[in-house]
């Protein structure tokens, strides 16, 4: 009776020491790629308010400017712009492959809702929505989580998201249907998105938890890259430089698996793996793994580790010389076999038990010879 | 497919040999902020999750939410 007692007390006093995860947290991002392609700066704010233990509200907001260049296939003869000087016949000497100039402002936002109920479920709907000048995205969500047993050890999760996306797709020279081939006006296309995870969540002990997800996602609609161009018929002597055309839908699905061990009061580590499969040929494989490093309670560094190797869609051919008449043709590289490895560092520093201070930096290194660095720097204050 | 569902029934069975009852005033390491899925900073998560959106074929595997981009 005594011990009943005793677990009772225990387990009401935890539960009144549940404090309020309440912030506010700034980032900014710096990211830059080499040979002057895309460089990023994007200032974001994210807010976390809990009302008392059964809601939680989330709201975050990013702008991002990109600006710096895209690589693709052009007319090097040609004054017009990439996409404005498509369709017409080309000299083979004039067949250029390198980096097509742009810029673009995006601002992005999410507002998403937790409620808790009496047996501690938890249902998350959300809202995003992001406005780019060619590109809208608006996305509804929402994920049950349901405790298994009782002492919250298990847990499976449902998931369920519906984007739609609206792309405004320039005219080309051989612009078709009600595109306004003159005035370099555009024209409307939609792209849906449909995702679905279920995942199950396990504590292993007290130092340690696993987490495995099963993943299906279908994409229909306008999945080309508007921006990007083939050529085709290289050998006939006259080349021809046309948008590429991908598939109208994709169906995807993936496995994901999650592994967290505190080893001791200093070190973490967190590890996942991740399967990805999809109907355009593309498999690809992604390992990530950090370590987190806590000398003091001031202080906390990480650094980690991320592998990336995929395979190339059915339809990408990088070689100038090789389309013809094929229904779909990309050379987009992004669609390519081509490996990636990420080196992170972080370090985050308390200056109170309510505001801490974060910078770090990170390269993304891409066997197609693309690579980037990152920068970010930002502070989160508990009110 | 099903090689990679035999795969992971197979760590699954592993990891049941490895699984204790963890009572729930036992839970303080499990609930610092490192144990937390997806890392200490989630606006930073959210920075990379973009990046490898906008540089790799793949996606999936973090939610159902994400948010989209044109990503040229």
């Amino acid at each position: 009776m005594q011990l009943k007692i005793s677990l009772a007390a225990a387990t009401l006093l935890s539960a009144l020491c549940v404090q309020a995860d309440d912030y506010v947290s700034f980032e900014y991002l710096q990211y830059d790629e080499n040979k002057n392609r895309t460089s990023v700066s994007a200032p974001s704010l994210i807010i976390n308010k809990d009302f008392g233990v059964d809601y939680t509200l989330n709201f975050s907001i990013v702008a991002d400017a990109v600006s710096g260049a895209s690589e693709t296939y052009y007319d090097a003869s040609s004054g017009a712009s990439a996409i404005h000087s498509r369709g017409t016949n080309v000299s083979q000497n004039d067949v250029k492959y390198g980096n097509v100039e742009y810029d673009d402002n995006r601002v992005a936002g999410s507002l998403a809702l937790t409620t808790r109920f009496d047996n501690r479920d938890e249902l998350t709907v959300g809202l995003n929505r992001s406005n780019e000048s060619d590109f809208y995205s608006t996305e509804l969500s929402g994920e049950y989580m349901h405790y298994l047993d009782e002492s919250k050890n298990q847990s499976v999760s449902f998931g369920l998201s519906y984007m739609a996306n609206q792309i405004l797709v320039q005219c080309s020279a051989t612009g078709t249907g009600s595109c306004d081939t003159l005035s370099g006006g555009s024209e409307e296309e939609t792209a849906d998105t449909i995702s679905t995870q279920v995942s199950f969540h396990q504590v292993l002990d007290s130092t340690s938890f696993t987490e495995a997800a099963l993943f299906y996602m279908q994409e229909d609609g306008y999945l080309t890259n508007p921006y990007l161009n083939v050529v085709r018929d290289y050998n006939s002597g006259t080349a021809k430089i046309v948008g590429e055309n991908r598939p109208d839908s994709r169906s995807i699905y993936g496995l994901s698996l999650k592994y967290a061990k505190a080893i001791n009061d200093e070190f973490t580590t967190q590890a996942s793996y991740r399967f990805y499969n999809d109907d355009w040929g593309i498999n690809s494989h992604t390992i990530d793994t950090d370590l987190y490093y806590e000398p003091s309670s001031d202080w906390l560094i990480k650094v980690g580790l991320r592998y990336y190797t995929q395979s190339e869609a059915d339809f990408f051919k990088f070689e100038k010389d090789y389309f013809t008449n094929q229904t779909y043709a990309s050379s987009d590289l992004r669609l390519s076999n081509f490996d990636a490895v990420t080196y992170k560092s972080y370090v985050e520093y308390k200056f109170s038990d309510d505001f801490s201070y974060n910078i770090s930096a990170n390269f993304y290194d891409q066997s197609t010879d693309l690579s980037a660095t990152y920068f970010m720097t930002g502070f989160k204050y508990k009110f | 497919m099903k090689k990679h569902i035999i795969f992971y029934f197979g760590i699954a069975l592993m990891l049941s040999g490895c699984i204790e009852n963890v009572s729930p005033w036992e839970k303080e390491t499990l609930a610092k902020p490192t144990m937390k899925v997806g890392g200490t900073n989630s606006l930073a998560k959210k920075f990379e999750e973009h990046m490898y959106y906008s540089k790799e074929a793949s996606k999936g595997g973090s939610g159902v939410a994400g948010g989209g981009c044109g990503c040229n």
